[in-house]
């Protein structure tokens, strides 16, 4: 009895070095970089900590206050379809028939289909001479520069991301709203509330914990938005589509200006990690039940 | 009593979902059986006469690049199912008040790495498999693999092993079987449907993996499908057919996996939400 009240501390060996020396020593590593001045030649030697002073070169420059700019845009943008839209189709797919169950499993392996695969086929579609243009030429809309318009890309790629996350969003939606008591639907009929009044004063309020995650979870999957981006445009034409994570890969793979891009990720790094509080909160108290 | 307007409101929504999602998914198997000549003349053309042009095309020129994914997705799986399953034991079991506070303390780290961008990693990482030469091969980039994928296996894996009932682990012990005995013979056989799960997942992320392959890898070398299919986008425009081919391909773990359990893979994938 004495020896199984021992901790399993042996167990956890394995996974916690591999975890020590492949995720949690690089993230010390990208501290340390951006506070140090790594550039095309130390890589890997002759670090010397500079302190700050990577920070106000970053914060000074366009390209950054611009990059957060495209961010926000792409959070916000992302946040009328993971909610907004969401919200409706999955009132509209609630019902357990055929066709509902068709559309859900579609949606699902779309989802799950790897990023390189259907961030490839939008960038055909979305080709100067693709489908959608070919399309669009049919009634005299079109050719749209897709991807390649300084204006429109960022709002391409929003959509590509959109697409992309919206099957997830409604089978979580649609899960909380199948966990809505039946008694309180049943009340509010024989109240005679009608459809929209139900879904507004009945089935709102009752998701509204389950909104507020999948927002913070919305907020973080732009944040980390990057195959898509790297697949479709690789942060262009220019910087037009760059969001933070994008910039930073590219400040430190193609400008070789390892400090910079550590220091965008830095401080990209904050704002995930200030939005996951509440996300954390809620995983942690349903662990621990 | 539900109204006219709330059913067509259903059916349109149905239709623009479907067409939403079926056309990019058509369009890649229409496009993979194009022959070049086709795909060049008439891109956007729906009647042509099928070809297994391109398949031919990228499964003999590719074959390598199959080998190279089929052996990172293989040993990523299996070393992160190797060290994943002791790891859930340890947090599944309750020895001490002490031992929840620690697992939850490390839960937390967790779900910490889970939600680091992968972007953000791959920066350092790289300096870091360079400084230990494993940079440009590929044990360097099946442990930077394993690490990715690791916090999200163990956390898909903990319910599995939280759900073993105390009272066999106190049978067995009343029975004296020491803790390795326990592990062997009892959470390991109860996790073999979280194990399949945990199997299907890693792989199907583990072969579409394409950020770290193309920087951990030199160029040259033998790149996997999925960095490829990532690569090529920049230096061929036109090749869609191959392209499309190379995405079929890139698809096929998850096709299969799909087939078979496709409720499990839903809900499984919620809890890696933010993947």
């Amino acid at each position: 009895m004495r020896r199984a009240a021992r901790a399993p501390w042996p167990y956890l060996l394995p996974s916690g070095l591999v975890l020590l020396a492949f995720a949690a020593y690089p993230l010390f590593v990208l501290f340390r970089m951006a506070f140090s001045d790594v550039g095309p030649t130390n890589l890997l030697r002759g670090w010397h900590f500079i302190g700050v002073e990577n920070y106000t070169k970053v914060l000074s420059t366009v390209d950054f206050w611009r990059s957060l700019w495209l961010t926000v845009e792409l959070t916000a943008a992302l946040l009328v379809s993971s909610l907004g839209i969401a919200f409706m189709c999955a009132s509209m797919l609630l019902r357990p028939v055929r066709s509902s169950r068709f559309v859900l499993a579609l949606m699902a392996f779309v989802w799950a289909m790897p990023a390189i695969v259907s961030g490839s086929v939008w960038k055909f579609l979305f080709d100067s001479d693709g489908l959608i243009n070919s399309w669009l030429s049919m009634v005299r809309l079109g050719p749209v520069d897709w991807l390649s318009s300084a204006e429109l890309a960022i709002w391409s790629v929003a959509m590509v991301l959109a697409w992309a996350g919206l099957p997830f969003s409604i089978m979580v939606v649609r899960a909380a709203m199948l966990g809505v008591s039946p008694e309180i639907l049943e009340a509010a009929a024989i109240d005679g509330a009608g459809f929209w009044r139900t879904q507004r004063s009945i089935i709102f309020p009752q998701l509204r914990p389950t909104l507020w995650i999948l927002g913070v979870l919305t907020v973080i999957y732009a944040f980390k938005s990057f195959d898509f981006i790297f697949v479709l445009t690789k942060g262009g034409p220019g910087t037009s589509s760059s969001t933070l994570p994008v910039l930073a890969y590219f400040s430190a793979f193609s400008g070789f200006n390892w400090s910079n891009g550590a220091t965008i990720a830095v401080l990209a790094m904050i704002v995930v990690a200030v939005v996951s509080v509440p996300y954390m909160r809620s995983v942690q108290k349903e662990a621990a039940e | 009593m539900k109204a006219h307007g709330t059913k067509a409101a259903e059916g349109l929504v149905k239709v623009v979902l479907s067409v939403l999602y079926l056309v990019p998914l058509a369009w890649i198997i229409i496009n993979s059986l194009k022959s070049d000549s086709d795909v060049l003349t008439q891109p956007n053309a729906m009647i042509f006469v099928p070809s297994l042009q391109a398949y031919g095309v990228v499964l003999l020129g590719g074959l390598g690049a199959i080998l190279t994914s089929l052996e990172i997705a293989v040993l990523v799986t299996g070393v992160i199912l190797v060290v994943a399953v002791p790891a859930v034991y340890a947090l599944a079991s309750h020895v001490s008040p002490r031992w929840n506070r620690v697992v939850t303390i490390l839960v937390t780290a967790l779900l910490v790495l889970q939600l680091v961008p992968q972007p953000m990693t791959v920066i350092p990482l790289y300096s870091v498999l360079a400084a230990w030469g494993l940079l440009g091969s590929i044990p360097g980039l099946i442990l930077a693999d394993t690490a990715l994928f690791l916090p999200f296996a163990i956390m898909l894996l903990r319910p599995f092993a939280r759900s073993i009932p105390s009272a066999i682990y106190e049978a067995a012990e009343i029975d004296g079987a020491s803790r390795w005995q326990v592990f062997v013979g009892i959470t390991v056989p109860m996790l073999r449907n979280g194990m399949f799960i945990v199997f299907s997942f890693v792989f199907i992320g583990a072969w579409g993996e394409f950020v770290y392959a193309i920087n951990f890898l030199t160029q040259g070398t033998a790149w996997p499908v999925s960095g490829i299919l990532a690569q090529q986008i920049s230096i061929y425009s036109v090749g869609w057919n191959r392209l499309m081919a190379l995405a079929v391909i890139t698809c096929l773990p998850l096709l299969i996996v799909f087939l078979f359990v496709q409720k499990r893979l839903v809900s499984g994938l919620s809890l890696g939400a933010v993947k």
